[in-house]
């Protein structure tokens, strides 16, 4: 194997790879070779973001718009009996409060908005928030999974607090349990992780009689108009929704939330435009996270290290987004267990126990990297117990074709037979190890409609409705219609983020990508047809494209497309490999080096898809090391609620990461931003326990917990 | 944040008398902004008196500023090299960025510079002052926290003690657990630095042990001092020729430390005299221990004096519900910094 350098595209057929089960079933539709796609575009709104040109909701500053801010439930639980306002509407500026879910209500956690006000500064609204009389009568509160649990637990609902198990199984486990070569058993456990995208949740509203212009953060503009729309009750058609660009949003950001609600209201009375961005501690407390599990596991093999059983007993808290019988909304806290492995005799019980705090929301791969971590970890602790290399249990246990592939190149690539040694065995007190893990996702596109416009100078405007949450989408729509019209990206004005747009779908499970790519192809098809029909040219690329062109007439082409089946399939997927330092003195952990071998079927960029990656082993890596919410189980706040205790990777700490893509031009395109990221931190754990020889059973893997783990912190004084 | 009025100060005795029972001097503003943002400065001041324009030359109202006190921003070599008294005296609103990128600093005391380098981020070090570093207020998150009432904001407990206190302190002399977090007062600690401060119109020499003592049992405190008085520099001898500073953290760097040792001494012929250890972020105050230090006095600096000492200086211990571990962390860094002590680099 020739050696690869960093992100280096691989053809699946130079790897011999096989084909995806869908891409056999579809007509191969993507120019190969191609021209501008699988080749690094820089993104076309670089230099706007970078210079601060690019105007994100925040930023826009529509003439006379007023702050607006939340009032919070300052209580864990409480019924809320009064709420006076009249003291805060005399507050200089304040130009409008609105109740967010009338006076008399039940709060079932600490951060659950009561109230908005309006006013012409920020300070005016803080001396509003403060001036608002609250009256309640606090109740009893549980903020902890585990104390939730527990028979006289607070009750978050009037039903109990854990759901109902639900039960999936196959074989006997109980009898392939008893009959394995060799058992693990295990408790793992998973933290809370608060999204906390870089932009905050927010917008900026402007309502007026007949409709409404809303500039959202958000990673749905449809469905951002559809909720204000329904707020408001507007037309859908009088509802427009700007999204140029936005800070992230990993999941939290799908709706307009209860903010984009009260501040469309604040708008509304008060006739002007209302800004209302959280603040971070907010951030903190109502707009998602990811649940929490703990996982009872219990593996077994035969001597050979092949699977026979798996048990596992799953809980986890969705905090009010789950749980109890009038609970809903998050979906609960199931983790995705055996994850990628097929076990032939396996039971999985889960449950989500319900809690005083702010509900779950999808997040980064829902369920994915519990999952992951926990049946990850299981499994090489199961193939030191055999004896077993841990990339060889998995080769043999994968049921993925490509995974395998990518298992096998990377083990090489990666130098794992001379960096794998017996857990514990490096001397001295700062240990090394190596660990690996694999992950599947969907990532498939659906149903989005693109239009294609070709002026007569020659220059391109392709129109799509949908945003980019930081993907690059902008740029991977000019590249495809660079290809397929045969000219460059920079001539091509990729126009997105806007409802008046042919529509495309919400940004979520990596589908962006895979959904825009075949719509704006199909529109460009339609196009080009319509030109080779109007300037008679058959040929009309490269050097024929002006001349060809001039020939259009007044009337600019303008066709639409349709997202089709083949130019993008599902199933994205790919393995990684970790290598860590640990102090064993102080317990402190550094992850030298990443190595992915990822596959999403055609790499549109190389360059924005390796952005994803990076982006993805970062942030599985920050779930690995550092990021945490804590709550108080006595106050019931959120104790983390700044960057300065939730900890987040940050640069000096992100290793060197290096990414092999497979490119599979034949599967059409998948998406990649959350497979990326599911993998890493059960890698990383994996290193972590090979290096010390102990597992260290919980994330996030503090230096406090590798010294428990080592044994070396003195039982509790009394 | 509650209104206030805002002054610029242009000398020490202006910035007293502008102050006054209410107001609280702004250096970088890093600390006392963000508390007054969270309304966690109670009663809230009336005024802030801008520190950062004290003793600068050519200043319209101060003129030639407080010509006692030196300039406020700068770094003094005091007294001729290797002579009694020999020190630098360090101004109170000189930056952490300055420090850490000071070269005499570095030669005369490496721990001192190489503690300013860890402090928080580029941006925090060029703007955060040494006055307002050795000042801030506690980082515990039950006191920064805007909607919890703890001890230190008038609350009749500790919600750490019994809560959430992983990062909190494993000895105290009062109720409350929090932590000091300033890596400055650490090293400084360690090199037996003194702090002159104007109190109205006297003016009083601290030993850094006393800058900070009032805070070991009273949990309002953050350090002795009160609003009114005015840290103007710090003066830090030159007799230990070897100092040092290690920290670990969760992450590597612009992160607070979980635990830090400052030691300082002098190294001759293997044998250590004249040393002193403190640890960081294991109590109210910087730790140190008397009875560590005579110890050490006249051992030979290796691995097994190192050891003695670190378990010696956590004897006392009380590790709470989450914190046990700083036990174990604690006595790695100690042994790290002492043994460090071997080199001149510090
Ligand atoms: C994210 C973050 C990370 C940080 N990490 C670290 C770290 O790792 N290590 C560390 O040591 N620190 C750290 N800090 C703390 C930071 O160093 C201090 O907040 C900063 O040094 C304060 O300096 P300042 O000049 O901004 O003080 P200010 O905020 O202006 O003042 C702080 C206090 O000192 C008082 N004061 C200021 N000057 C005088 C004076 N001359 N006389 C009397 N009183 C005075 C003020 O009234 C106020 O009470 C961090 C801070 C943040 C926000």
């Amino acid at each position: 194997m020739p050696t690869l350098p960093d992100h280096t595209p691989i053809a699946a057929a130079a790897l011999g790879q096989g084909r995806g089960p869908q891409a056999a079933k579809a007509e191969i539709l993507w120019p190969t070779p191609a021209r501008v796609l699988s080749t690094d575009v820089l993104r076309v709104d670089a230099r706007e973001k970078v210079t601060g040109e690019a105007k994100y909701a925040s930023d826009v500053q529509p003439p006379g718009w007023l702050y607006a801010m939340i009032l919070r439930s300052r209580w864990a639980a409480a019924k809320v009996t009064a709420i006076d306002t009249s003291e805060a509407l005399k507050v200089p500026g304040v130009k409008s409060i609105v109740l967010a879910g009338g006076e008399q209500r039940r709060v079932r956690y600490y951060g659950t908005e009561l109230a908005a006000v309006a006013a012409t500064s920020k300070q005016a609204c803080l001396d509003a928030l403060r001036a608002i009389k609250v009256t309640a009568e606090p109740l009893p509160f549980v903020v902890d999974e585990r104390d939730a649990m527990k028979e006289d637990a607070p009750r978050v609902f009037d039903g109990p607090n854990l759901s109902a198990p639900g039960v999936k199984q196959e074989g006997d486990v109980a009898n392939a349990l008893s009959s394995a070569a060799a058992v693990v058993e295990g408790e793992l456990s998973t933290q809370v992780q608060i999204h906390h995208p870089l932009e905050s949740h927010g917008n900026t509203i402007v309502v007026k009689d007949d409709g409404a212009t809303v500039w959202a953060s958000t990673q749905g503009i449809f469905s951002v108009r559809d909720g204000i729309a329904g707020n408001l009750k507007l037309p859908q058609s009088n509802v427009q929704v700007i999204c140029d660009y936005m800070g992230g949003g990993f999941g939290a950001k799908f709706g307009p939330g209860v903010e984009g609600g009260l501040a469309a209201r604040l708008s509304k009375e008060t006739g002007l435009p209302v800004k209302l961005m959280l603040t971070r501690l907010e951030e903190g407390l109502a707009v998602g996270n990811r649940p929490s599990s703990i996982q009872k596991i219990k593996m077994g093999a035969s001597a050979d290290g092949k699977l026979t059983a798996f048990e596992a007993e799953t809980v986890g808290t969705p905090g009010t987004g789950g749980g109890g019988e009038t609970a809903g909304g998050s979906g609960g806290a199931n983790v995705a267990t055996p994850y990628i492995y097929k076990v032939p005799n396996f039971k999985v019980q889960q449950r989500a126990v319900a809690t005083n705090a702010g509900a779950s929301r999808a997040f980064r791969a829902p369920a994915h990297p519990q999952g992951s971590f926990g049946t990850e970890c299981m499994l090489d602790d199961l193939a030191v117990k055999l004896g077993i290399d841990p990339v060889e249990i998995r080769i043999l246990n994968d049921p993925g074709e490509n995974r395998r592939k990518e298992y096998a190149l990377g083990r090489d690539k990666f130098g794992w037979k001379e960096k794998y040694k017996k857990p514990g065995s490096s001397p001295g007190p700062i240990k090394t190890g190596v660990g690996c893990a694999g992950a599947t996702w969907g990532g498939g596109g659906r149903g989005t409609r693109a239009e294609a416009q070709i002026n007569s100078d020659g220059t391109v405007e392709v129109r799509v409705g949908t945003q980019d949450l930081g993907t690059g989408s902008r740029t991977l729509v000019a590249m495809v219609a660079a290809e397929a019209f045969g000219i460059r990206p920079d001539q091509v004005v990729a126009r997105i983020g806007d409802t008046r747009f042919p529509p495309s779908g919400a940004s979520g499970g990596s589908t962006t990508t895979a959904s825009l790519c075949p719509g704006v192809w199909d529109a460009c098809q339609n196009a080009l047809a319509e030109l080779k029909t109007r300037s008679g040219m058959a040929d009309v690329a490269g050097p024929n494209w002006a001349v060809a062109c001039r020939k259009i007439g007044i009337n600019p082409i303008s066709a639409q497309g349709e997202w089709k089946q083949g130019l993008s399939s599902s199933g994205s997927g790919g393995v990684q490999f970790v290598e860590v330092e640990v102090d064993t003195d102080t317990g402190y952990i550094r992850v030298k080096k990443v190595l992915a071998l990822m596959d999403c079927g055609l790499i549109v960029n190389t360059l924005t898809t390796t952005s994803q990656i990076n982006s993805g082993i970062i942030m599985g890596m920050s779930y690995a090391l550092h990021e945490e919410r804590v709550m108080d189980k006595a106050t019931g706040v959120v104790l983390n609620h700044s960057f300065d205790t939730y900890k987040i990777t940050n640069l000096a700490d992100t290793p060197e990461i290096e990414c092999i893509l497979l490119n599979m031009p034949e599967r059409g395109v998948i998406g990649i931003a959350e497979v990326s990221n599911v993998p890493t931190a059960s890698a990383i754990a994996n290193a972590v326990a090979n290096a010390i020889g102990v597992r260290v059973p919980s994330l996030p893997i503090t230096p406090a917990k590798v010294l428990a783990a080592l044994g070396k912190v003195p039982k509790m004084s009394a | 944040m509650h209104s206030f009025t805002y002054s610029t100060a242009r000398s020490v005795d202006e910035a007293i008398a502008l102050v006054g029972d209410k107001g609280r001097y702004l250096a970088g503003g890093i600390d006392l902004l963000a508390e007054l943002k969270d309304y966690l400065v109670t009663p809230a001041p009336d005024i802030l008196v801008n520190v950062k324009r004290v003793g600068q030359p050519g200043g319209p109202a101060g003129g030639a500023g407080d010509a006692k006190m030196g300039l406020l921003n700068g770094i003094v070599h005091v007294a001729p090299a290797g002579k009694e008294g020999e020190a630098y005296k360090l101004g109170a609103n000189v930056t952490i960025a300055e420090v850490a990128a000071n070269a005499a600093l570095k030669k005369a005391f490496p721990g001192l510079t190489h503690a300013a380098g860890e402090v928080g981020s580029t941006q925090i070090r060029n703007v955060a002052t040494l006055a307002g570093n050795l000042l801030q207020h506690s980082r515990c998150w039950y006191y920064r926290h805007p909607d919890v009432t703890c001890q230190k904001k008038g609350g009749d407990k500790c919600l750490a003690r019994d809560g959430e206190n992983r990062y909190h302190a494993l000895f105290t002399g009062g109720s409350c657990v929090t932590v000091a977090a300033s890596n400055m007062a650490m090293v400084l600690t360690a090199l037996d630095a003194k702090a002159t401060v104007r109190r109205g119109k006297e003016t009083v020499t601290l030993s850094m042990p006393d800058l900070y003592a009032k805070a070991w049992t009273d949990a309002a405190a953050h350090h002795s001092l009160a609003p009114q008085d005015f840290l103007t520099s710090v003066t830090v001898p030159t007799l230990r020729k070897r100092s040092a500073y290690r920290q670990q953290s969760e992450r590597k760097e612009f992160d607070w430390a979980l635990v830090s040792c400052a030691a300082a001494g002098n190294v001759n012929g293997g044998v250590l005299t004249d040393a002193r250890v403190v640890l960081g972020c294991v109590a109210p105050i910087p730790y140190m221990s008397l009875e560590v230090n005579n110890f050490l006095q006249g051992k030979p600096l290796n691995e097994a004096t190192a050891t003695a000492a670190a378990d010696m200086l956590l004897k006392g211990a009380r590790p709470l519900s989450q914190n046990g571990y700083k036990v174990p962390l604690a006595q790695a860094l100690v042994k790290r910094a002492l043994l460090a002590l071997n080199e001149t680099a510090g």
